[in-house]
Order: structure tokens, then sequence, then C-alpha cells
């Protein structure tokens, strides 16, 4: 169990690098969006309409991968100052019920975040031209990804091992 | 009944320690459902509440906050800070507060404040025998000034929560003045605290070493200038100087400075990721209970009852200070903004209390909650970077809070000292 | 904090006093007075349940009863309504208020039943005209080159793009600045907004051109709607219509007030511009936009109204 555990690490920690690395790209691609906004409206007077709304949706990405790969990280704000003063097997279970709400609200992301998808699916967004749908997509891979980190988080307690929160090193196998 | 589930859901979850966004997210999912409502809104409103332009502030100015202290620009900062102000009292305790202030400028952050200042400060401190409770104590309160001055990405989240009407540039400004005398504030503490132990001064390396600091810190302070003037001068808008801001930082740091090795940048990247998603998801998700707090109506009642209580602004004021300091001491800066703004803007409007002015003052209250326990990130942060534990902090910390609390008093009971300036640039 | 038997939650983007604010509170009167107290309105002004485009997708899960918006974010939604945002499609607010109180009017409002809502009225929404910082607009020739922050649409783009100007999509929050420190040269929008905003202290020059007139609607969640005897429907559509004249009236002295205070601060208002060339230069606008037999036919009855 516990090697299918850490075999299940080591693809979701190449995999979460892969994302990380993904929404580190969509941040520079902002900047650039935003250089080229600036300098098309000041320097040729002619202000590119497709910045904005492009900025907007990769800034979705950036947030919901981030996000996710910060679940896997343990590295979201949170309110630790109970856990310090109870017994360590509660604490544990007190961890475990705050995955189990990570995995529900993620799929939450994925279930509404399809119905969202669908319900604009025939409407456009202004200047790009492409379905409103578009910007409901990052939300349902972020929340596929947490629900997947929180399942990792969740086996790795159950089989024993280390699994980080905010404050310590990240998990390298 | 609705608000027992939206409160007893957020504050049971936030007992057990899961995630703050979460929180939020899941008590509003929670009160949706016992309202028999659809609780695809809550979704829409977390996707809704991040896809704002203003928004792209805070990863732009996240990023430009890593890419300077990586890159050179907050060690050059200190470095300057040192020989200008080394001499007077208290020498490294006032180098740090001025460093603060030029760093602080840029970087927009407390935490990025107090990570990239206390590492390159408390070391030096510490070894001049100066305390490292003094140490930390000095980084942490004095990182309070990067919220005020401009830029600062929590003033952006302040006009967005209040609904996006206010201008951002007239925050900006109005925080100017606020920001320098919570710095000479905190100067004169420093002083004070410094006489009493005994501690000594830095020898002045003379005008001539302090032009050449100057000049190698240039590139840094110009930074502001452009950010500041940019914004002014019509080149860009608020939300666009902050893209600009990374795009600078990293031109002087590659073609200046030549100090930032590929590795380097991507950790900065990386790093400016992993923090902007943790705090832009916060957001997202207080907008959803935020909307619900709007639909039950809560700060409609919360200014009806305090009517009830007082017709007096300035009683009004202190009551908003006191809650807010207590609500500041167990949470976290930006989802407070988000979901007391919507709730507390209200009533200020309601007692004829200007939306700039309050914006500085919430700021400034919740600034100071971030360098207190239980919750306090800055805190943390500087305890850290110093290697002390909070406890130790806290014990010498009180003259600090104390300045910083008169300055809060002051600006709240001045209306002038934040609506001056923005004034004489209309 | 009614004591209704039936409270309908209404949204509203514009803050408490604003005329279609006052309008549908109005409504609620007269629906608690005339179903003795059983139905009552509550309005949820100042964008407190969020902005238009989220607002309707609200409406149409039925979380929110009533809303008022503007036609411009259901453009990409029921393709009818783009008639009502096409550039000079009115030839003033008159002919504005006889094509939506009549046939054309009544066949859209019933476009709305196919995507969950249930349209009850028109409101004015005023007539929107370019102001700028640098000079008065006279003819089409002085459009060129100057920077105009216009709505995010393609058709407002393009009509700006077609005059000369230079077409800058930018948050509302920030066109005030903008224009002051001279990031863009000027906007476009109505005398109560040119006002309120306060863009007059900055933009000296408004030429009522007129390009706009784009109509706001008062609709319901077909959810909401459907949940509700025929008796009680019908007391909403009747008082939603007796709405109107009180709303056309607010909206009128709303306008002349912002229009006394914005020439009191010495704007300089070009009233007599020629519209012919800036129509002229609509045929792409038109070509481009107005593609499909439904439309075609849509504009060319508007356009019979006398
Ligand atoms: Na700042
Ligand atoms: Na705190």
């Amino acid at each position: 169990m516990v090697d299918f555990v850490l075999a299940f690490s080591r693809i979701l920690a190449v995999f979460s690098r892969l994302v990380l690395w993904m929404a580190g790209a969509g941040l520079v691609a902002m900047t650039v969006f935003i250089g080229m906004q600036v300098w098309g409206r000041f320097v040729l007077n002619d202000t590119p309409t497709w910045t904005e709304t492009s900025s907007i949706l990769l800034m979705g990405w950036v947030i919901f991968l981030g996000a996710a790969v910060g679940i896997r990280e343990g590295n979201h704000l949170s309110f630790d100052v109970l856990l310090y003063v109870l017994p360590r097997p509660v604490v544990k279970i007190c961890h475990s019920i705050s995955d189990l709400v990570v995995i529900a609200f993620g799929t939450g992301m994925i279930g509404y975040g399809l119905q969202l998808a669908a319900t604009t699916w025939a409407t456009t967004i202004p200047n790009l031209g492409i379905t409103g749908a578009t910007s409901f997509f990052s939300l349902i891979f972020g929340g596929v990804l947490m629900v997947l980190f929180s399942l990792e988080r969740l086996l790795r307690r159950v089989v024993g091992l280390h699994t980080p929160r905010f404050g310590d090193d990240v998990i390298e196998e | 009944m609705e608000l027992v589930v939206l409160f007893g859901t957020f504050t049971g979850l936030l007992l057990i320690g899961a995630p703050v966004a979460f929180c939020l997210g899941v008590s509003s999912f929670a009160t949706i459902a016992f309202l028999g409502l659809p609780p695809v809104v809550v979704f829409q409103r977390l996707n809704s509440g991040i896809s704002v332009f203003a928004l792209l502030a805070i990863p732009f100015f996240i990023y430009a906050g890593e890419l300077m202290v990586r890159g050179d620009i907050a060690r050059r900062l200190v470095a300057l800070a040192g020989a200008a102000v080394g001499h007077l009292r208290g020498g490294l305790g006032q180098v740090n507060i001025t460093a603060s202030v030029m760093f602080g400028g840029i970087s927009g952050s407390a935490a990025a404040d107090a990570s990239a200042i206390g590492g390159l400060m408390i070391p030096q401190m510490a070894e001049r025998g100066y305390g490292r409770d003094y140490a930390v104590n000095i980084t942490v309160v004095s990182s309070i000034i990067a919220l005020m001055l401009p830029p600062s990405h929590n003033l952006i989240i302040y006009s967005i929560a209040a609904g996006g009407r206010m201008s951002i540039a007239d925050l900006f400004t109005a925080g100017i003045i606020p920001g320098l005398l919570l710095a000479v504030a905190l100067m004169i503490v420093a002083w004070f605290v410094a006489k009493k132990r005994g501690y000594s001064t830095e020898p002045f390396p003379g005008a001539r070493a302090v032009f050449g600091l100057l000049v190698g810190a240039l590139p840094g302070l110009i930074l502001v200038a452009i950010m500041f003037g940019g914004v002014r001068s019509g080149v860009f808008t608020a939300s666009e100087s902050s893209g600009i801001a990374v795009i600078y930082a990293i031109a002087v740091t590659i073609l200046v400075y030549r100090s930032l090795p590929w590795n380097e940048f991507v950790a900065a990247t990386l790093s400016a990721v992993r923090t902007s998603s943790m705090v832009l998801l916060v957001i997202g998700s207080a907008a959803a209970f935020g909307w619900l707090l709007a639909y039950l109506r809560v700060p409609a009642e919360l200014v009806q009852w305090m009517k009830g209580v007082s017709q007096n602004p300035l009683v009004i004021l202190l009551m908003l200070n006191i809650i807010l300091l207590l609500l500041g001491t167990f949470m976290d800066m930006s989802p407070l903004i988000v979901i007391t703004t919507p709730i507390f803007l209200p009533v200020a409007l309601a007692y004829g209390i200007d939306p700039v002015q309050f914006g500085i003052i919430l700021i400034l209250n919740l600034g100071i909650g971030l360098c207190t326990p239980p919750v306090g990130a800055v805190l943390f942060v500087g305890c850290a970077v110093g290697k002390i534990r909070i406890s130790e902090a806290i014990k010498t910390i009180w003259p600090f809070y104390f300045a910083a609390i008169f300055v809060l008093m002051m600006v709240t009971y001045i209306p002038s000292l934040s609506l001056w300036l923005p004034s004489v640039f209309k | 904090a009614t004591a209704c038997d039936i409270t309908l939650k209404s949204s509203d983007t514009h803050p408490e006093g604003y005329p279609t604010v006052a309008a549908v509170q109005y409504m609620g009167e007269l629906l608690e007075e005339r179903s003795n107290g059983r139905i009552c309105v509550e309005v949820f002004h100042s964008a407190q349940l969020g902005e238009e485009k989220d607002t309707i997708e609200q409406t149409q899960l039925g979380v929110i009863d009533l809303n008022r918006v503007s036609l411009g974010p259901f453009n990409n939604i029921i393709e009818e309504t783009k008639v009502f945002s096409l550039p000079y499609i009115f030839r003033g607010t008159d002919h504005m208020h006889k094509v939506v109180d009549g046939e054309v009017g009544e066949s859209i409002l019933n476009e709305f039943s196919n995507h969950g809502l249930v349209g009850l009225a028109y409101y004015d929404g005023g007539s929107r005209s370019f102001y700028n910082s640098k000079k008065p607009i006279t003819s089409i020739e002085d459009v060129e080159g100057l920077k105009f922050r216009v709505m995010q649409s393609d058709v407002f783009v393009d009509m700006v793009s077609a005059l000369g100007g230079n077409a800058t999509p930018l948050p509302y929050g920030e066109v005030y600045s903008s224009i002051q420190t001279g990031v863009i040269d000027g906007a476009e929008n109505n005398w109560p907004s040119f006002e309120s905003s306060g863009h007059y202290e900055v933009a000296g020059y408004y030429t009522l051109d007129q390009h706009l007139i784009v109509p706001e609607v008062l609709v319901m969640s077909k959810k909401s709607w459907d949940g509700l005897a025929p008796d009680d429907q019908e007391l909403i559509r009747d008082a939603a219509k007796d709405s109107v004249p009180v709303m056309r009236e607010l909206w009128a002295a709303r306008e002349k007030a912002s229009e006394e205070k914005v020439r009191a601060a010495g704007v300089e208002i070009v009233e007599d511009v020629d519209k012919t060339p800036f129509i002229n230069a609509m045929d792409p606008v038109y070509e481009k936009h107005v593609k499909s037999d439904k439309l075609k036919d849509l504009v060319q009855k508007i356009r019979a109204v006398e």
C-alpha cells in the first residue's frame, strides 16, 4: 500500500511541477499582454482590444492551477492556533476533514463549472469572439487538480506518510 | 438562522485548520443549500470574483517584489538607507524603517517587505549588538508602511470590494501622508527604545559615499517614479502600472545589474504564482461569501443597528476600528478586506465618512492585525527570518504597536491627512 | 424586513435614488397596494448582488426574481436585442419610445421567454454621446485619432474605429483618472452618467451626437414567474407597465438636472452637429453586425416607425 501511494505521489509530483510551470508561463504571458496594451495605446495609438480580456482569462488559469499546487504543497492560508493545543490524533482527524472539505469544494468546481460552461456555451466573449464557456475551463480543471491532490494527501496520511502543512518544505519524492 | 449556518460553518472549518479560501467557499455553499437556492451561484461568484481587470495588479506586484528581492534591487535600497540614516540614534533600526519606506513604496506587500528587508537587516543588526527582538519588532511593524505607500495592491482589493467605483489613483495618493507619518512615528519610538537600551549609532560614511550608493540604487528608485509618475501623467492606468513594474524589474536586473540568472528568474516566477494564487483564491471565494451577506441584508441590518447605538460618526469610527482590530488579530488581511468592506463601508457612508479615508483607515487597521498574534502573517515571517519565538518578539513589541495605533487614531479623526493630497492632484 | 407573503428580490447596478431604482421601488409600492400587502419588492441597488452579466444568470437560475438591466449584456445571449445597440438606429428618444412601445418592442420582449426570463417592461437608458478633453467635436474629422473609452463590445469598438477614433476598452472605474492624465482623450455616455461620474470635471467638450440610445429592460425570472398564480402574474405585469411613465418622468428630470449641473460647470456643449456623415460612416458597421435576415428585417421595421 505504501509503495502504491509513493508511486502515485511520484507521478503527481511530476504532474504538479508541470502545472506550476504552466501557471508561471501564464504569468509571464500576462505581463507581455499588458506591455503590448500600453505599447499599442501609447506608442502606436492603436489599442489592442483583446489584451484586457485575455489577461483576465489567463489570470483564472494562474489562480486555479497555482492554488491547486498550493493544496498539494500545503501552503494555503489557514488558522492553526487551535491545532497547536489539540492532541495529535485529533489534529490528524482535523487535517483529514479539511482535506475532505477541499475535495467537496473541488467536486463542486467541476460539476457546477460544467453547468456554467454549458449555459454560457452559446454566448460569445466580446472582442475575442470565442465562446463564453471558456471563462469556466480553468475553474473546472482547477477543481480536478484540487480533488486529485487532496486524495493524495488523504492517502499519504492513511499509510502514515508525511503530508506538508503551511511552512513545511515541499514534498520531493 | 441562515446567518448561523453561514458563520457557524465558517468558524467551525476555520478552527479545524481548513484553508481560509475553502472555509469561505464551503460555508457559502452550505448556506445556499440551506436556503434551497441553486449552489451554482457560489461558483459563479468565485469565477466572477477573480475575473476583474484591476486584480491583475496583485500577481504583478507580488511578482515585481520577488524579482526585486532576487535581483539585487532590494539590497541596494537597503544599502542606501544604511548610509543615509545609519548615524541616527538606533542606527540600523532607523535604516530598517527608511528601507521600508523605499522598498515598500515599490513592493506594496507587507510580507515581501518583511522578508526582503528583514532578511538583509536582522542578521546585520544582531551582529552589531542590537537585540534580535528589537530587530524583528522594527522589521514587522515598519512593513505596514508598504501597505500605505503607493502602489498598494490591498488598496486595489479595497476599491474592488467597494464596487470598483473609486479612483485607484486617489486611494494611492491618499495613503502617502499616513504612510510617512507612520514611518516618522516608528522612527521616534525606535530612537527612544534604542536610547533606553544604549544602542550605538553607525558612522556617517560621508556625502560622497551616500551619493555613490544613491547612484547604485537609482534604477530601483526610478521604479517608484515610473509607477507613480506613469499613473499620474497618463502613460498607463493604475492596474497597468503593476505590469510595467514587472517588465521594468526584469529589465533592470538583467540589463543593468546583470544579477538575475535563469534559475532565479524561474524561482521568482513560481514563487509569485504560489503566493498570488493563494491570495486570489481567497478573494474569489470571499466574493461568494460577500454575495450571501448582501443577499441576507447583513450590511443594511448592521447600519440600522449602529444607528440605534449612536448618531455620532466619531463614536461609530471608534467602534468600527475596535471591531476591525479584533478581527485583524484573528484573520489575514486580504480576506478581511473583501469580507468587511461590503459590510462596514455602507455604515461609514451612512455617517458621511469619505470612502477614500475609510479605505486608508481599513488598510492601516488590518495592517496592524498582520503584526499581531494569533494570526499575523508578517509577524510569522519576521520571527522566521529573525529566528526568534513569537512570544519573545511580542514581549517588547508594545511601543511599536502603540505608535501604529496612535497613527491609526490620527488618520481616523483627521480626514485631511488622507484627503488633502488627492485633492491637490484633482 | 417585510411581512409580505411574497417578497420579490430585485437587482440594480445603479445607486439608491437613481431613476431605475426608484421606478422599481415605485412598482413595488403599486404591487403592495394592489395585492393588499401580499406581494412586495425589495431592491438590491448599487450592484450588491453583482454586475449585470452575473445577475442575469442569477435571474435565470431563480435566485433573483426581478432584474433591471441594460440591453448590452443581452447582445451575446439574445440576437434580436443587438438591434437596439446599433449606432444611430434611433433618430431620437421619441423615436425609441415609439419603437419599444410598439410591435418591434413587444416582439423582442417576448424573446426573453426562450432564455429563462420574462420581459416585463422597457426603461430609459438615455442617449449616449461623445465627450473629450481635447477639442469640441463639430464634424467627423474632429474624431480622427482621439482615444475613446468604450464598453467591452465589438459593435462599439467598430463604431469608434469607423469614425476614425481609437477605441480603448477600459474598466469604468479607471475612466476618470485616465482622462485626467491623458491615458485616453474621452469616453461616451448619457447626461446623468457624464455628471455623476464626475467625468465632466476632466472632459470639457460634449458633443450631442446621440450615437446610442439603448433602452433598458426590467425582466423577471421565469422560475419565479411560473411559481405564481396567474392573477399575481397579471398584477406584476401591470405594475411593471405602470412604472414606465413614472420612470420616464424621473429620467427626464434627472437628465435635466445633470445637464444644468454640467452646463453650469462650463463644459462646452456642441448641440447642432450634422449627424449625416456620422451615420454614413456606419455602413461597414451595419454590414458586419447586421447579417441575419431577422436583424435586417428588424432594422427596416425600426426605421419605418415614424
Ligand atoms: Na506600497
Ligand atoms: Na493578526
